[in-house]
């Protein structure tokens, strides 16, 4: 095996993702865990992981970018990018027609626009405010006493559905709690709360606009009741890749690659 | 070297200077000067904000928290009042509410700018407000001596000349300072008196040729700059800040040079004037993106970096457009929202490096 | 203008909008029940509704036939009115979006094109309908022209100059210097220099001659409706008040927004006449009026029935309000024989223009002559003059009045804004300690 390999490591604020291709950017191992209260450990552990899986030494990764926002902790990285490029490259190598990416992670929610060869041209970013990422979808899920998979049935979205107005988590919390003791069904009040996310996500959207296809990508992208909503309001299908969360790690190593061979 | 801000005032409070706190943005410092009135500018001391949350909502711009949290602490090194220039509904609002309902030991005093497009009625109202404003003043600090006030619109004068050339010097990339260096010096003239003022311009060395021959410059755009981690940031990043359009900033000097002062009452109302577009005058869109646009073209930067203070209706209203009018025209640029709370985010540092990724790969092509 | 188009407007003005409407008002739907804590409903309420959608309706017929102006809640329009522009209020319409419940819909179109969510639902809703063309009110004309105060607000200003650019159209605006002690001989001369400069702008925009004569009359008109809202008004000092603070919300419209011409002058007649004789027959409002309240700052669109029940039912009543007090207020500055001066110190000198001392003495004079039991403060996000210091004008009237009161953070019209929970408790809680100190 004298192939010269390369890795992405994304240590995102809930997931730390690795992905390792090789020269010609075949995908050679993916891992997905949890982030650690150590970004570092947690980076070198999945790193170990997907050596594992891959079967490859150590000696044999040529480059490592490491992406996320732990991305300065990863001691073993040779460069750094920003998830935002990375997400770009990565939807960019899965769905070469993607124009426009969002992705929605744990704590951030951006929107990135890509030329046809995956370069950046533009993108925003969510504030603060934890309304519209993964993290808003966690708490209300824990509220109403459901797991994630249950929040994400798609089934929920076809039904009616309930105003949820507040654009802050904590009253949006607060409108969950008083839905609740009026003994709203759960299936309606998810389904404001999926309505209201997309809410959140789609003035980002209008601010970088469609163009070409659209990619979804990071851990929300496996919501499939969102996915439904998003896709009502875009009026045509979203290209969802089959891991979503390993899509910046992917970019990150297409970046390590290229850095490479620069 | 630049002293230090609290030390510098506690120092001249101690030598028996009046100091007059003044909050942002534009009033007519020569006359200040004239009455020997150092205006301290208040625009974002620093510290916590706990004793303004019980007067103001959570919604008002943390400029307007910070100056009444200074207010309230009564600083020594204000002796001479407080002014409140009118700026915006905010601290229009708070210039009454500490005059009428909160309350200080110091006087408060209020200068009206005119918001009407310039013509002959609102020259002539300028000229009005520059006359009733020293009425105000003589009935507290004495009559006005002519000649001083005279002095003091020649040495406003020779500082405003000084800071054009030194703000051509940064566009042409010949100052040797990085962000946070370059700053000081333009925010020094926040409280540090005319005449030191100058003095510390004219030691700035204007080079050659150009020091950072960076490729990554860019042109901030807003109220104030950021917190000093962020502009350090940039400067790690290799990124030069080499043209500002800010309040705190070139938006308080004239566009042009001025003729030299004949009567200093006429020469003030022109300065006004001819200060660049600004929202807090309500200055016309065009003209604001047409300052812009030439801006960037002549400090030919490679991106616009707009640091938005949250709350701030003014800013928030003009920077809608200003940003689509720059997207249309290609122009890269990276908005930031602040609460004006120190350090830097680590969202931040994201958008920014993401930003700098987009740029090189645009530059590179 | 074209002759077609001209009679066009003047027949539906005449005979079509009055026909249409009545056919209108037949289809009415079932209304909602009302809470018997209320007593009989104001006969006027039904001219009041007619008006109003008439001259929603006109405007369809307005392109052709008259110039459109849109015009701000604070300027003097009487000057506009001499040159006959028909005028649109759009913080009027904002406030009609608002309490249909639409105002998310709305500013949620102006955010997406990158108006921030920080700032006024007023001008948030209005650029939302300009982005889009929707409104709740069949169809309402482009501005030919905007017309502009910041006597209410600088944000009115950029508002307004958002329009004017999206648009191209001319904005013509009269600057207010805010009265931060009080008002200087060369502020008013300032003012009155800027109305007389408008008038030859005015006159090449519409190829009309200014008639002064014509002007008087408008003015004049203006003034007598003015007095006329503020004579209904103080009529609410009887106990029990002949009507609510939230009906007056809605009777402020016709002042605001046709304020100089004949059918608001009309409708205030009635108006005063009906609440007069209320007054005299002792019919309140409420059934059971026990406490009196006023309300300070503009009214929360979305939830005046809420709050209208809430209190009735509690017999509590809203006798009076700093913001329909508002119209009323500074109109004795007016004076037909020196009409720029004097209209400089009307429109300069009112409440969200003047300092804080002014509003702490009017509300304390308020507070007596209407025998106002508690306070009711709305802060709400979107107006910085009118929120700003609140809590120091509580502050001071509790202690000196040992008034209790309470502020609900909420907003105008932006009903996302709105957290029922945290509201409904400070109100109850407010309601303990009125009837606890009242009776004690
Ligand atoms: N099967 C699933 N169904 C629904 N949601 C899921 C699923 N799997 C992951 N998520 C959501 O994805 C989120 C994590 O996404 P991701 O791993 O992309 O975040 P991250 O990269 O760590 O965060 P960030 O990019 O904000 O730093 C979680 O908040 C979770 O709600
Ligand atoms: S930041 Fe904006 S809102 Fe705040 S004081 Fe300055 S101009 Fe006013
Ligand atoms: S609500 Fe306040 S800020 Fe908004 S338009 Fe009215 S006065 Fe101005
Ligand atoms: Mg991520």
């Amino acid at each position: 095996m004298a192939d010269n390999c390369f890795a992405g490591v994304d240590v995102g604020s809930l997931s730390t993702d690795v992905v390792i291709i090789n020269a010609s950017g075949k995908c050679l191992a993916e891992v997905v865990i949890a982030t650690g209260l150590n970004g570092g450990e947690t980076a070198q552990k999945a790193f170990d992981q997907s050596l594992n899986q891959a079967g490859l030494a150590q000696e044999q990764i040529k480059a490592v970018t490491a992406t996320g926002y732990g991305r300065a902790s990863v001691a073993f990285a040779t460069g750094k990018t920003t998830e935002i490029s990375c997400h770009g490259v990565g939807a960019h190598h899965l769905f070469p027609n993607t124009g426009t990416v969002i992705d929605i992670g744990g704590q951030d929610s951006k929107v990135i626009q890509v030329d046809e060869r995956g370069r950046m041209l533009d993108f925003t970013m969510n504030d603060k405010c934890a309304a519209g990422t993964g993290r808003f979808l966690e708490v209300m899920a824990h509220r109403l006493e459901l797991g994630l998979n249950e929040l994400s049935d798609p089934l929920n979205i076809k039904g009616e559905t309930v105003q949820i107005s507040s654009t802050c988590t904590v009253f949006a919390e607060s409108e969950v709690i008083s839905l609740l003791a009026k003994q709203t069904p759960r299936e309606q009040i998810v389904n404001g709360l999926q309505r209201s996310i997309v809410n959140r996500i789609w003035s980002m959207v209008t601010s970088i606009g469609i163009h070409g296809e659209v990619t979804l990508t990071g851990g929300v992208a496996n919501n499939q009741g969102l996915v439904l909503v998003l896709e009502e309001k875009l009026g045509k299908k979203l290209n969802v890749p089959e891991n979503p969360q390993t899509v910046g790690a992917l970019g990150a190593a297409h970046i390590a690659l290229r850095g490479y061979h620069k | 070297m630049i002293p230090n801000r609290k030390k510098y005032l506690k120092q001249q409070a101690q030598n028996g200077q009046k100091i007059m706190g003044v909050l942002p943005a534009l009033y007519p410092r020569e006359l200040l000067w004239a009455f020997d009135i150092l205006p301290a500018e208040i625009w974002d001391p620093p510290g916590d904000i706990l004793r303004a949350n019980a007067h103001l909502q959570a919604t008002i711009c943390p400029i307007v928290k910070r100056g009444l949290e200074f207010i309230l602490k009564e600083s020594a090194s204000v002796n001479a009042g407080y002014l409140f220039p009118h700026t915006c509904d905010s601290l229009q609002n708070l210039a009454t509410q500490v005059k009428d309902l909160i309350g200080t030991s110091q006087p408060v005093y209020t200068f009206y700018n005119p918001k009407a497009q310039f013509n002959k009625t609102t020259r002539r109202y300028y000229l009005d407000l520059l006359q009733d404003f020293q009425t105000t003043l003589e009935t507290k600090f004495g009559p006005l001596n002519r000649a001083k006030l005279m002095a003091a619109c020649e040495l406003g004068s020779k500082i405003d000349i000084r800071w054009l050339t030194l703000q051509n010097a940064r566009r042409a990339d010949q100052l040797e300072l990085t962000n946070p260096e370059y700053f000081q010096l333009v925010r020094a003239g926040e409280y540090l008196k005319p005449e030191d003022y100058l003095t510390l311009l004219n030691q700035v060395e204007v080079q050659a040729g150009p020091v950072h021959q960076s490729n990554r410059r860019l042109l901030l755009s807003g109220i104030l700059p950021p917190h000093e981690e962020t502009l350090s940031f940039l400067d790690e990043l290799s990124v030069t800040i080499v043209a500002d359009d800010l309040l705190s900033g070139s938006r308080r000097f004239p566009i042009t040079q001025l003729d030299t002062p004949v009567d200093p009452f006429e020469y003030l109302t022109d300065r006004h004037f001819l200060l660049p577009p600004c929202s807090t005058r309500a200055s016309n869109l065009k003209e604001r993106i047409h300052h812009l646009q030439k801006m960037i073209s002549e400090s030919q930067v490679h991106g616009v970096l707009f640091n938005i203070i949250k709350f701030c209706e003014p800013e928030l209203f003009d920077h809608r457009f200003l940003v689509k009018t720059l997207k249309q025209n290609r122009v890269p640029l990276l908005s930031l929202e602040t609460e004006l709370l120190p350090g830097i985010s680590g969202q931040d540092r994201t958008r920014i490096e993401a930003f700098i990724e987009m740029l090189d790969e645009q530059v590179s092509g | 203008m074209s002759l077609v188009g001209k009679l066009k407007y003047q027949f539906m003005k005449d005979i079509g909008a009055p026909a249409l409407m009545s056919l209108k008002d037949l289809k009415q739907h079932r209304k909602r029940p009302v809470s018997p804590a209320f007593g009989p409903p104001l006969k006027t309420n039904k001219r009041l509704k007619e008006i109003l959608s008439r001259h929603y309706f006109l405007a369809r017929y307005v392109p052709g036939a008259k110039q459109v102006a849109w015009v701000t809640s604070g300027a003097p329009v009487e000057l506009l009115r001499a040159f006959d522009f028909y005028t649109i209020y759009p913080e009027n319409h904002s406030a009609l979006v608002g309490a249909k419940k639409q105002g998310a819909d709305y500013c949620t179109i102006a955010e997406n094109d990158g108006f921030s969510q920080d700032l006024c639902s007023y001008a948030r809703i209005d650029l939302g309908h300009m982005l889009s063309g929707k409104t709740p009110a069949g169809k309402l004309p482009k501005p030919d022209l905007l017309f502009c105060s910041n006597n209410i607000c600088q944000t009115v200003l950029y508002w307004y100059k958002a329009i004017a650019h999206e648009l191209d159209i001319p904005l013509i605006h009269f600057d207010v210097p805010f009265v931060a002690v009080e008002q200087s001989e060369a502020d008013v001369r300032y003012l009155a220099q800027q109305l007389l400069d408008m008038i030859p702008i005015l006159e090449q925009f519409t190829g009309k001659v200014f008639d002064l004569k014509q002007f008087e009359i408008i003015l004049k008109r203006s003034q007598e409706s003015s007095q006329t809202w503020g004579k209904i008004l103080e009529l609410m000092q009887a106990k029990p008040a002949p009507m609510t603070i939230f009906d007056a919300f809605g009777h402020l419209a016709p002042v605001v927004s046709l304020r100089g011409l004949p059918v608001a002058q009309d409708y205030y007649d009635l108006l005063l006449k009906e609440v007069d004789e209320r007054v005299n027959k002792g019919i309140g409002a409420i059934t059971n009026e026990r406490y009196r309240l006023i309300w300070d700052n503009i009214a929360v669109w979305y939830q005046v029935r809420y709050l209208a029940t809430f209190f009735a039912e509690r017999n509590m009543n809203f006798v009076t309000a700093t913001y329909t007090n508002a119209w009323a207020e500074t109109t004795g500055y007016l004076d037909i024989k020196d009409p720029w001066s004097s209209m400089a110190k009307t429109y300069g000198q009112i409440i969200l223009n003047n300092n804080l001392k002014h509003r702490l003495g009017l509300m304390r004079k308020m507070i007596k002559n209407f025998g106002v039991d508690g306070m009711v403060m709305h802060s709400t996000r979107s107006c910085k003059p009118y929120s700003v210091g609140q809590f120091d004008l509580r502050k001071a009237l509790s202690a000196e009045l040992k008034l209790p009161a309470v502020i609900i953070d909420a907003d105008i019209a932006d009903e996302r804004v709105w957290s029922q929970q945290q509201i409904q408790t400070r109100l109850e809680a407010f309601c303990e300690t009125l009837e606890d100190t009242t009776l004690g």
